[in-house]
């Protein structure tokens, strides 16, 4: 799931470079790193008002959404654009698709597939209006303009499915936008089509209600929505076309899971697809073909659900094994495994829990394939886990401050740091070893980047706070990091570097 | 048009006859044996590694001159001149205090030709030394980086003097002189890799390549001298 929320970052991480916009001379300093504690730098030039910049899943990719000189004044007026820079290999703009009007809002499909931009900033504003960006084809040919038929509200959140395996047609992928009081959903095998919506129940008081959270099976090309103010989850199926014209319909159900549940999931047990509602202190199981509903009791309230089952068995089959989650929850100091391969009738003891002495507000994944089964339990304060889904062991990482995690794009160790200070340490997976460095300057983000050697860099960045437009940077090797052989760079704003 | 030509000839006598009656005055007294100057000196900077520390191409410097005859040959000396200029400049880069200091010594020979005891005419060809220092805050580093350098060049440049106070005649006396020269001064190109002072600032601190900085440029210069 995607948000549309506004904003620019300071700098972003790519896997071979560190983006750090330049606002004030709108362009983005691009460093990389030739080898092992050097640093290069170079700028490319933005467009024109940027609007919004992010980074795509797999940090390839810097997306940059500029709104160009508006008003246009002459034809030769910069317009609207987004703007893609390769984050990998050569390091600069690689494309760019030019949008008839200006937005302010961009979201990226996790597989870079699709882009939305939406948001306009006219004298007229069509709330509804997204433009969807095909990133496999270049010029305007990508460009599909949705205006989303509405019954108030606009758009809020975005879901990029996986293939829907809907049945009458080949697996598809659909675009679900939740907006105040109905969900949209928009084919992207046929972007021009006419997007289907469905208005959302209201809340049990009779209210309108919103989305929580949606989640889907792609297998089934089943849709779930978590709705405000319900102990129902809204349930919906993609099915066979039901008239003539229709590309698939809507088969939509109201399940009471009693009481409100705080997080949803699809599993699959032994006997099936299910759908997991965690309300209060049970695990409801949800038969979405005929809507009966199984509760099991959980040690604790979690409130947070995140199947593991391919981190724990990347080539495992879930319908037939079933599979494993991870429950937790930010008020409770326990996180539990559910395993959902057994008996329907041990259903009560598939819950396994461990105590771990602190909350966790959020479950981090380990990219790459080296610590695939390992996940970071992000807490309220200031200490984090590294936990092994194997071997169930934990490692407590304290930290002196507050927290912000960097996982390394090779998956192989994770940065903390917190910004403002000048301490920040590195975890290796492998022996669970933290690494304590003290920069010279305060450090404001930290990212791990692969140099053209192909070894790794850790790039300290220091940038002056305030006003200044200051970029500055410590250089480590990140596999071995050490102040003791780092170099030291700034000056990077002026351009050069030596 | 016929009228205006006819006139030209007329002032031309009139000025040779002014200069032949003031050459009855003895030349020697004016062709200052030791001169002492005082000025300012304006050159042109158009190079693209000085925009980092002044707004504008213009280097202002003072001027302070020396200069002593060797050779004299009626209206014809030769003497012997040097001249230090000293100015700075500073601005900001991207919101970083830079400044630039320039001194330039020059030394050479200088001929001159006195139209009239008050009045001569001059052409110097100076080889120049000029060491400069470049200087940028970095708020990042939090200390200062620096560029110094020597280069080298030549000065050429031609002007005149005029006697503003002076005895006619008799015995060597101080007399005051205004003097103006316009010309260009080549200076070789230095490299701006900015770098901290050793032991300040971080360890391993990398140089900020800035370019490189050529002072080289036309030049006006107007001083006033005293000379004996």
């Amino acid at each position: 799931m995607a948000n549309g929320q506004n904003g620019l970052a300071p700098a972003y991480g790519l896997t071979a470079a560190v983006a750090v916009l330049d606002s004030e001379l709108g362009r983005v300093t691009m460093l990389s790193s030739p080898s092992a504690l050097t640093l290069e730098s170079h700028s490319i030039e933005l467009g024109t008002d940027l609007a919004a910049t992010r980074v795509s899943a797999d940090r390839k990719t810097l997306f940059a959404l500029s709104r160009g000189v508006q008003p246009q004044r002459t034809p030769h007026d910069e317009r609207p654009q987004l703007l893609l820079i390769d984050g990998q290999s050569t390091l600069q703009a690689t494309r760019s698709y030019t949008l008839t009007e200006p937005m302010n809002q961009l979201v990226l499909d996790p597989k870079n597939e699709w882009a939305v931009v939406y948001g306009s900033a006219g004298v007229v504003v069509n709330l509804n209006e997204l433009v969807l960006v095909d990133l496999a084809q270049t010029g305007s040919e990508a460009l599909s303009f949705k205006t989303l038929l509405s019954f108030g509200g606009s758009p809020k959140r975005f879901t990029f499915t996986a293939p829907l395996a809907v049945p009458g047609g080949a697996p598809r992928r659909f675009l679900i936008v939740e907006r105040d009081s109905d969900l949209v959903l928009i084919d992207l095998s046929r972007p021009d089509r006419d997007a289907v919506t469905v208005p959302l129940p209201s809340t049990d008081r009779g209210e309108a209600a919103s989305s929580a959270q949606v989640v889907y099976d792609a297998d089934t090309a089943s849709i779930a929505v978590r709705v405000t103010g319900t102990t129902s989850v809204f349930m919906l199926q993609l099915a066979a076309p039901a008239q003539d014209g229709q590309a698939y319909s809507v088969v939509t159900n109201l399940v009471d899971v009693g009481g409100l549940p705080t997080a949803i999931d699809f599993v699959h047990n032994t006997q099936g697809l299910r759908l997991v509602a965690l309300v209060g202190s049970s695990a409801v199981l949800v038969d979405p073909d005929t809507a009966t509903t199984q509760s099991v009791q959980m040690p604790a309230a979690f409130t947070g659900i995140r199947r593991i089952t391919d981190e724990l068995n990347p080539a495992a089959m879930p319908a037939a094994d079933g599979d494993v989650a991870l429950l937790y929850g930010p008020n409770i100091t326990k996180i539990a495994y559910f395993n959902l391969s057994g008996a329907p009738g041990a259903l009560f003891r598939s819950i396994e829990p461990y105590e771990i002495g602190v909350s966790v507000k959020n479950v981090i994944d380990v990219p790459g394939e080296a610590y695939f089964d390992h996940k970071i339990l992000e807490t309220p304060n200031q200490q984090f886990y590294v936990l092994d889904l194997h071997t169930r062991e934990s490692a407590p990482m304290k930290t002196n401050g507050a927290l912000t995690l960097e996982v390394a794009p090779d998956g192989a160790r994770v940065w903390a740091y917190n910004p403002g200070q000048s301490g920040f340490a590195s975890v290796d997976f492998a022996k669970l070893h933290p690494v304590s460095l003290i920069a010279e300057r305060q450090v404001s983000n930290v990212f791990d980047i692969e140099a053209s050697s192909g070894q790794r860099t850790a790039i300290a960045l220091h940038l002056a706070p305030g006003t200044n437009v200051g970029i500055g940077a410590t250089v480590l090797d990140a596999l071995s990091p050490s102040t003791a052989n780092a170099r030291f760079y700034s000056g990077l704003e002026l351009g050069g570097l030596k | 048009m016929r009228a205006r030509l006819g006139l030209l000839p007329a002032l031309v006598g009139a000025f040779l006859l002014v200069a032949a009656s003031v050459h009855a005055e003895p030349l020697a007294p004016h062709q200052p044996y030791v001169q002492g100057s005082l000025g300012l000196r304006a050159s042109k900077v158009a190079d693209a590694g000085y925009d980092p520390f002044s707004d504008s191409d213009e280097l202002l410097q003072v001027s302070v001159g020396l200069g002593g005859t060797l050779f004299r040959h009626h209206s014809w000396s030769l003497a012997a001149v040097g001249f230090w200029d000293y100015g700075q400049k500073s601005s900001s880069a991207r919101g970083s205090l830079t400044s630039l200091d320039v001194h330039r010594l020059s030394v050479g020979p200088e001929l001159r030709y006195h139209l009239l005891p008050r009045l001569y005419f001059f052409a110097h060809a100076l080889p120049a030394f000029a060491h400069s220092s470049a200087s940028l805050d970095d708020g990042v580093l939090q200390v200062a980086r620096y560029a110094r350098h020597w280069s080298y060049g030549l000065d050429g440049a031609a002007g005149a003097a005029f006697e503003v106070y002076g005895a006619t005649s008799g015995a060597i006396r101080p007399r005051v002189w205004a003097i103006a020269e316009g010309g260009y001064g080549y200076l070789g190109s230095t490299p701006l890799e900015m770098s901290p002072d050793p032991g300040q600032g971080p360890q391993r601190p990398s140089s900020v390549d800035l370019g490189t900085l050529s002072l080289a440029g036309p030049y006006l210069r107007v001083s006033a001298a005293v000379g004996f």
